[in-house]
């Protein structure tokens, strides 16, 4: 082969046309890029959902490309004709933004092999949810020697300057704040009696942290003792010996769901669907149930096992009973006056 | 040797070479944020309604104000303390043997080979309820229950402190090495005491190092997202913060562009006083 410099030249722009305008390539065949969340959520989906996905679909090629919801949003906004993300995964906030934002394609319920199989409240017909988070309360047993029961609890004259909360940047923030509100007569279209429960913890509160992971840093240095949080990120604390516990509330837990998305003019769509259906499986879901995972399942055929079954509840049934649902649709509508009012209504 | 062809200015610049960085400034610097400005002159969030809605929404909004102003003033707060603290730190080194020199150098720039982050938990650590302080405080008996620290502004100043004085220290340990050390003796056999031979003579020749460290650390210091959020903790707002807040997590982007031109033009004013007092420093210097 004779190497000129036109033929070298010509090689070296396509080359860089095909780097800097990765549609030209990408539009004949492209992996299936998933778009999961970062941390625990990446290293589960790595171990357990992509190799499911791979054995089942002769090797598909697939890509993890972890990021924030916000970032998946914006990102397929900025090519909603040829968006560079699959699948994408929300929390409840987000995936009402996307939707409403028509970045979703429907789920072809109707082809679907588990999508029956799930529990009432995981079926959405935009995106079905094949995981669970859960909030309840955390506290350390070296410190609170009763195990709290009730939400009520943090408001016990005992743990002045103990409790932390987190604001309502995050999913947690919002849906505790709701939660709590519901418990003093109020709902997802009021919490003005939220704000006052908020008001009237303010002698026990010791910290308000910025995110939810922050909280696991109070407990490690002993800042706080009590606070509400999510089972999974308690879960990843105790492993690494941080002395905390979770209690399901007798309100009940709240249970976000996390929704699983194609999204809208995927180049992948079968794919896509193939990667959501193990998603759904009960191999899949039973694998993420399991140490050192621990995910809460949706598919009411996967028996619950381990940590879940002990802490959270033994059956589909209980789990009905024990965990909240929010509506997420109603909390969205009023979430950025919550949040300017938090701003401005709690300081300690 | 005839007609030479007229010699090339020497003085004269070619801006050929400039050209590449230029550019890449012009394709992810400027229009990013003519992009910004575009977004920000929004009303709603959709971005299809044209009007000065976000400014005025801010520039009304006492709550909104509150936040630039306190953000504004963590900024003062932290570079007052590091010029306080940084200085005696550069005049030291301009004053010991090279060995030393290598040890102050190495404790100054030790901080930087460090993540934010790593640095602002170690913060954490230090400022917690069962902490290094609370602890020694308490074993001395000086205090019963143990101090709020983390979480109240004054920790945040301090760890903001700590985290960006190296870019207080390097521009005042060049600054004070420019001084030539004959100053300092001509001034001291003129009968001048070393408080006033500091005054009148070092601390005016070093000034545009004063500025120059001033400059990098407030500006650093009212940007610091990470370190602001793990001390300041969820309920003091700063203008990041708030930033992230309304883009993140509520999605509105007009507001979230409006706040960020509003504070870059906050941020451009308090440099441009320092760049003044610079310019009015050399002027005083060259006196």
């Amino acid at each position: 082969m004779i190497l000129n410099r036109r033929s070298l030249m010509t090689t070296a722009l396509t080359l860089g046309a095909m780097k800097a305008f990765p549609g030209l390539s990408y539009a004949q065949a492209r992996p299936l890029v998933f778009a999961t969340f970062t941390g625990s959520w990446e290293e589960a989906h790595k171990a357990v959902l992509v190799p499911a996905f791979r054995k089942a679909n002769s090797d598909a090629a697939i890509v993890l490309d972890p990021m924030l919801s916000v970032d998946q949003i914006a990102k397929i906004n900025a090519a909603k004709a040829n968006p560079p993300i699959d699948v994408m995964l929300h929390d409840p906030g987000p995936a009402l933004v996307a939707i409403g934002q028509d970045l979703a394609e429907p789920y072809p319920v109707e082809k679907s092999a588990y999508y029956k199989d799930l529990i009432t409240e995981a079926q959405e017909p935009m995106g079905p949810a094949p995981f669970f988070q859960v909030v309840g309360l955390t506290y350390n047993p070296e410190a609170v020697k009763t195990p709290p029961t009730s939400w009520a609890d943090l408001w016990k004259p005992e743990f002045k300057g103990r409790v932390g909360i987190t604001n309502l940047n995050s999913t947690l923030g919002t849906g505790w704040l709701v939660e709590i509100a519901k418990m003093r007569g109020g709902s997802e279209a009021n919490v003005d009696p939220g704000f006052k429960a908020i008001e009237e913890l303010k002698p026990n509160l010791a910290a308000v942290a910025a995110n939810p992971g922050a909280l696991a840093t109070l407990f490690q240095q002993g800042q706080i003792d009590i606070s509400p949080g999510n089972f999974n990120a308690i879960q990843i604390l105790k492993a690494r010996g941080v002395p905390v516990e979770f209690v399901a509330p007798k309100e009940g837990a709240i249970a976000f769901k996390t929704t699983i998305h194609i999204v809208k003019n995927s180049p992948n769509r079968e794919l896509a669907f193939k990667l959501i259906e193990a998603s759904l499986s009960p191999e899949v879901q039973t694998a993420l149930m399991n140490s050192p995972y621990l995910i809460v399942p949706t598919n009411s055929k996967v028996a619950m096992g381990g940590e879940i079954a002990r802490v959270l509840a033994k059956d589909t049934a209980e789990l009905k009973q024990k965990f909240v649902f929010q509506d997420w649709k109603k909390i969205n509508e009023q979430r950025s006056t919550w949040i300017e009012r938090f701003n401005r209504e709690i300081k300690i | 040797m005839g007609t030479a062809p007229a010699s090339r200015d020497v003085t004269s610049y070619g801006m050929g070479l400039a050209a590449p960085l230029a550019l890449f400034f012009l394709v992810f610097f400027v229009a990013p944020l003519l992009q910004l400005l575009w977004l920000s002159l929004h009303n709603d969030t959709a971005g299809l309604h044209w009007g000065v809605g976000q400014y005025l929404h801010f520039l009304t909004d006492p709550f909104s104000l509150s936040v630039l102003g306190s953000t504004l003033l963590l900024g003062a707060e932290v570079t007052a303390v590091c010029l306080v603290l940084g200085f005696p730190i550069a005049w030291l080194y301009q004053r010991v043997g090279p060995r030393l020199q290598t040890v102050i150098i190495l404790i100054v720039l030790l901080p930087l080979l460090t993540s934010v982050v790593v640095r602002t938990f170690a913060w954490i650590v230090i400022l917690g309820r069962q902490g290094i302080i609370n602890a020694t405080l308490q074993s001395l008996g000086i205090i019963d229950t143990p101090l709020k620290l983390l979480y109240t502004q004054f920790g945040v100043v301090i760890a903001l402190a700590q985290v960006q004085m190296p870019l207080m220290t390097l521009p005042l340990i060049t600054a004070l090495g420019r001084i030539d050390p004959n100053l300092d003796d001509a001034s001291c056999s003129l009968g001048a005491g070393s408080w006033r031979t500091f005054f009148r003579i070092v601390l005016p020749l070093s000034l545009p190092g004063v500025i120059a460290g001033c400059t990098l650390t407030y500006a650093a210091a009212i940007t610091a997202f990470i370190t602001q959020s793990l001390i300041g903790g969820g309920q003091m707002l700063f203008m990041p913060m708030y930033l992230y807040q309304q883009a993140s997590t509520l999605q509105n982007w007009p507001f979230a562009s409006a706040i960020s031109i509003i504070f870059l033009l906050a941020v451009l004013a308090v440099v441009s006083v320092f760049t003044t007092l610079g310019r009015m420093s050399r002027g005083y210097g060259g006196a």
